[in-house]
């Protein structure tokens, strides 16, 4: 298969999905509306319409893991290339990323001792 | 020639995943009731096309339909990468690894989406939730994966089922496993981490005000997310379609619903975990450990 054919396959994927997806919706909207009675569509809270939107701000409590995770998800983008090459540079590559981790390491295990790896 | 057998290809590949996801439907019921009720997926289904469809009065109707649809994609875009015999890879992405991780976090936005869009208080706290979860999970997931990459010196799925030839990495790097495991069930949201969705919890959470056909969506989106999750255990830790006597499709079949029903038996047993002690745990055990495990594979691949 040509390179981009893949990338051809996976379009035909999604649109299969969402084809998928529609057909059923279709059957459920031939099968006729639903009755319409006041209070049926007020979303699950106690049956009571709330007085504000639930999109207000919400206060997230673990933004300090999310913190971490991100200095941790940037230091995976170096990870994937490292590891296909890992073999064929030996020791050195072990060494090199051992240093790079060590020093990621070493800021979670300050983050635990400050405290960080609690729910704020 | 080459145009009929990449078709046939495909057919089998749908096909496997399709029986393996309404063989899922029926061992989750299992799970709970104990007993095999064949048909009960296809009634379930007729039930929830026949119900009255309520969407909540003031959604995000762009959102609220992309939730249910997305989450079906993430599960299923996550198969196409992954071999069921060595002559049936559907796709052979040269980033193989990298992009079923990229198609898995769809879910949460998936998720998120779900629980922004119908207004409600409930829902919106239980895509947060999964949010969370996601902090909790992800790392240990990815860092187990990279591991079995630097053994298989490569991305492509095939190459890594090859690099099992003598040993499963199940037995070369068990904790890479373990994690990969745990962290499959809370990607998943399978029960001992079903916080998010659970319908004990939050009036059901991320999934509360989605009825009818969306749900029906949202369900299957489900299911085949725990299909691709098993079969991707199969193809990084179990040795893929590696097996003597059978047909290699049929090893990975049996492997995928073998991973698939301990997955089920798993949150039987186990109670709830709340996601901020998942949070912490995962920072302080996890994630060191998965680092080990990494320097494990290193050493080992060394020596």
């Amino acid at each position: 298969m040509a390179n981009d054919s893949h990338y051809l396959l996976l379009l035909g994927m999604l649109t299969c999905t969402g084809v998928f997806a529609g057909l059923l919706y279709l059957v459920k909207f031939s099968l006729g509306p639903p009755v319409a009675e006041p209070g049926k569509d007020v979303p699950a809270e106690s049956g009571r319409l709330a007085v504000e939107p639930a999109w207000v701000r919400y206060h997230v409590h673990y933004y300090g893991f999310a913190l971490l995770f991100l200095c941790f998800d940037m230091e995976m983008a170096f990870m994937y290339p490292w590891a296909v090459v890992y073999k064929k540079l030996g020791i050195t590559a072990l060494l090199d990323m051992g240093v790079f981790l060590l020093i990621l390491f070493l800021g979670l295990v300050y983050t635990w001792n400050q405290g960080g790896l609690k729910r704020q | 020639m080459e145009n009929s057998a990449t078709l046939a290809t495909t057919l089998l590949v749908v096909l496997l995943f399709a029986g393996g996801v309404y063989a899922l439907a029926v061992l989750e019921y299992w799970s709970v009731a104990g007993r095999l009720a064949w048909t009960r997926p296809v009634r379930l289904a007729l039930k929830l096309l026949a119900r009255e469809e309520i969407k909540p009065r003031q959604r995000d109707a762009v959102f609220y339909e992309t939730a249910p649809v997305l989450l079906l994609a993430a599960g299923t875009l996550a198969a196409a990468v992954l071999p069921w015999s060595a002559s049936a890879p559907l796709l052979s992405l040269a980033t193989g690894a990298l992009f079923v991780n990229a198609a898995f976090a769809y879910v949460m936005v998936a998720l998120v989406l779900g629980g922004w869009s119908s207004n409600g208080a409930y829902a919106m706290i239980g895509g947060w939730r999964f949010l969370g979860q996601l902090l909790a999970y992800s790392m240990p997931m990815v860092m187990a994966l990279t591991a079995t990459v630097m053994r298989a010196e490569s991305m492509v799925p095939v190459q890594i089922v090859l690099s099992q030839r003598g040993l499963w990495n199940i037995i070369y790097q068990p904790v890479g496993f373990g994690l990969f495991y745990l962290a499959a069930l809370a990607l998943a949201f399978l029960p001992p981490f079903d916080l998010p969705v659970a319908a004990g919890e939050l009036a059901g959470g991320a999934w509360a005000d989605f009825t009818g056909a969306r749900r029906l969506v949202l369900r299957l989106g489900r299911l085949s997310l725990v299909m691709s999750l098993a079969v991707t255990i199969t193809v990084f830790y179990l040795g893929g379609w590696q097996g003597s006597g059978l047909p290699g499709v049929v090893w990975t079949l049996l492997k995928t619903l073998l991973v698939a029903a301990s997955f089920f038996g798993v949150g039987r047993y186990v109670s709830r975990v709340r996601y901020d002690l998942m949070l912490e745990w995962s920072w302080k055990y996890a994630t060191p450990a998965a680092l080990l495990n990494i320097l494990w594979v290193g050493i080992l691949l060394l020596l």
